[in-house]
């Protein structure tokens, strides 16, 4: 007992005497004006872009980020509670710019857009900071993408796939599933050696506490962070909180890992900056947005990246959420990043509404880059079914005036209307992929044509639990990643095993 | 376009720089009656204190302001004026002196956009985060 006392008084005293007091000139200027979450500032004639201030308050300091050089001020943007500020109040530059914790610490944590803890676990020991703003890699870096990334939603799976360093945007009105994609996505990454950033934007808090729950309960945590920016968080938190969550992925990217960031929502982001760019007096455009909405995406969305094996490989996919008022695709913000990403998944309210959920829309989702990375078995099972569920639909509306079709037109419709039940999915039940090119198998080559449509549900969680039990078909498709002929052969004759059980097949 | 205090107090330094005061008057009465004809006579305040600014900054004279706990004696001012001289690179520093006994010890130095810190209390604040830590 006395030598821990001893030695800790020893360690204080020598602490003590070898602390020198660092007496450094720093540069400080005086708060002008302040409102609304930024604040003008004079003075600080040698602060640089975003760097971090800080205001000594008389409640304490706040910190803040330099947005507007001037020539005889600076705007500033307050992360933080800018009620405390007042006018005349010191404000110092701390010569750093944003930057926010990264490793392995913030892994299964919620966190901030500064990375602060806010699911009081306690702190974050962080032995790296990364900066919020960084220039993209560069060509020479890159690599075009060739692995898959499974998103276990046999939809989006099969017709509008998804690789490693893509960057696929969700887009779809309020309400209709963009979330639970993404989160699905999210918990589908289990054992397949990636991490997963999740970042909420605006979202309300119940929201994200019920997602951290179900990311929880998953299981899914152990390898996602949650960067939760509130609704109720100043705009200046909101729009720095996707490029504080890349900073977090490109930790692990330079590590050569694979990432997969999910920003929830960037209308709302483009929202928040619009109103910092407005109190700021930055001249407004189209829709009010700055003249830079475009910009502000386009260097988001371009730090995800597949890097070539010189550069450790890793990569960052990112899938980005648009939010459309009515279905408008045209408007400003949606335009933009479906012309920043790689390719869309329209989610359309009709679909939702009729029980087709996800409500993927499949003539207007497209994945332009996507497709290289499937595995070669999907892209065997999978190389017609885009075309087909498109005209399936189509002639879905066609057929409704008339009774009288040709043979192969009602063979169409029926094929389609089994397709589109296959694509049905419960919300939180990815399928894994082998399991998927097994059921897509049974329906392009017509085994499925005898299963009633109401039934096909049933006839493809009990083709599941059959196969698993049964041989090792499934392990083979996931090993493999191909077909062959002797492997078609093996899951002809599974297909025909498993039917010839079931009494509810039309003769 | 809007002309800006500082825009003023620049032209009113270039029109009377190098000039003998007699001419300076006539120049100062000049620009008064331009500053009413445009009915600027309202932001004369601001015009002061830009021009202050400006002059200051021309003829190499730098505000500074010296905070300690008791007063220091001459012989010390003497040193810290002459430290805010160089590292500033100015020629001469008008000096201000305040008594603040929340430091407790040591001084703080301002001057122009720069702080030197050197109380008692911030090492003391430093101290208590290295020990946190």
């Amino acid at each position: 007992m006395s030598t821990t006392k001893d030695f800790i008084v020893e360690q204080l005293k020598k602490q003590i005497a070898d602390f020198k007091p660092a007496l450094e000139e720093r540069t400080v200027g005086r708060v002008i004006e302040v409102g609304d979450g930024i604040a003008g500032i004079s003075g600080l004639a040698d602060a640089m872009m975003s760097e971090m201030l800080e205001f000594e308050t008389a409640a304490g300091l706040v910190s803040g980020v330099a947005l507007n050089l001037e020539e005889d001020r600076v705007g500033a943007i307050v992360l933080g509670d800018y009620a405390k500020i007042k006018e005349g109040d010191q404000v110092s530059c701390t010569r750093k710019i944003l930057e926010v914790p990264v490793g392995q610490a913030v892994i299964g944590r919620v966190v901030n857009a500064l990375g602060q803890p806010l699911d009081g676990q306690g702190g974050i020991a962080a032995d790296k900071y990364y900066p919020v703003e960084k220039i993209a890699p560069g060509v020479i870096t890159r690599q075009s993408v060739n692995q898959p990334v499974q998103t276990g939603i046999k939809a989006i799976d099969a017709i509008i796939p998804i690789g490693r360093g893509q960057r696929e945007l969700i887009i779809g009105d309020r309400q209709i599933g963009k979330s639970a994609i993404a989160i699905d996505t999210i918990i589908n990454q289990k054992g397949q050696n990636m991490k997963c950033v999740y970042v909420a934007i605006g979202q309300k808090e119940s929201k994200v506490a019920g997602i951290v729950a179900k990311l929880r309960s998953a299981g899914a945590l152990e390898y996602t962070t949650v960067v939760l920016a509130g609704a109720s968080d100043p705009a200046s938190l909101l729009y720095i909180a996707p490029y504080a969550g890349t900073a977090m992925a490109e930790y692990f990217l330079d590590k050569g890992e694979d990432v997969l960031i999910v920003y929830d929502d960037l209308s709302k982001h483009a929202a928040a900056y619009r109103e910092i760019s407005l109190l700021l007096r930055r001249p407004p455009g189209r829709e009010a947005y700055p003249g830079d909405v475009f910009y502000l995406h386009s260097r988001l969305l371009e730090r995800a990246c597949k890097l070539n094996q010189d550069y450790g490989g890793g990569s960052i996919t990112a899938l980005p959420i648009i939010e459309t008022q009515a279905g408008d695709m045209s408007a400003y913000i949606p335009t933009n990043v479906i012309s920043i990403t790689d390719g869309q998944i329209y989610l359309m309210p009709e679909l939702f509404y009729q029980g087709s959920r996800p409500a993927v829309d499949a003539g207007l989702s497209v994945s332009r880059v996507g497709s290289a990375a499937q595995i070669k078995a999907m892209k065997k099972v999978a190389g017609k079914m885009k075309l087909e569920a498109a005209q399936y639909r189509e002639l879905a509306a066609f057929a409704q005036f008339g009774s009288d079709l040709d043979k192969d037109t009602r063979e169409k419709l029926e094929r389609g209307k089994r397709l589109q039940e296959i694509f049905k999915q419960a919300q939180y039940s990815p399928v894994p992929v082998a399991n998927q090119v097994l059921i897509f198998y049974a329906l392009i080559n017509g085994l499925a044509d005898d299963v009633p449509v109401e039934k096909i549900s049933d006839f493809e969680i009990g083709l599941y639990k059959y196969a698993a039990a049964s041989g090792d078909v499934l392990k083979e498709i996931a090993e493999k990643k191909d077909l062959n002929d002797e492997l078609e052969r093996k899951m002809k004759e599974l297909i025909g095993d498993y039917k010839s059980g079931l009494d509810y097949l039309i003769k | 376009m809007k002309i800006t205090p500082k825009q003023f107090a620049l032209c009113l330094l270039e029109s009377v720089d190098g000039q003998p005061a007699s001419q300076a008057k006539a120049v100062i009465k000049n620009f008064v009656e331009l500053l009413g004809k445009q009915g600027r006579l309202g932001q004369e305040e601001k015009i002061i204190e830009e021009f202050g600014k400006l002059w200051n900054e021309k003829n190499g004279l730098v505000e500074a302001e010296i905070t300690s706990v008791r007063g220091l004696d001459k012989e010390l001012v003497k040193l810290l004026k002459n430290y805010i001289i160089k590292s500033s690179g100015a020629k001469e520093a008008a000096l201000a002196e305040k008594i603040d006994t929340s430091l407790l010890g040591g001084v703080v130095i301002r001057y122009g956009d720069k702080v030197l810190d050197g109380s008692l209390k911030n090492s003391l604040l430093e101290l208590k985060e290295k020990l946190v830590k």
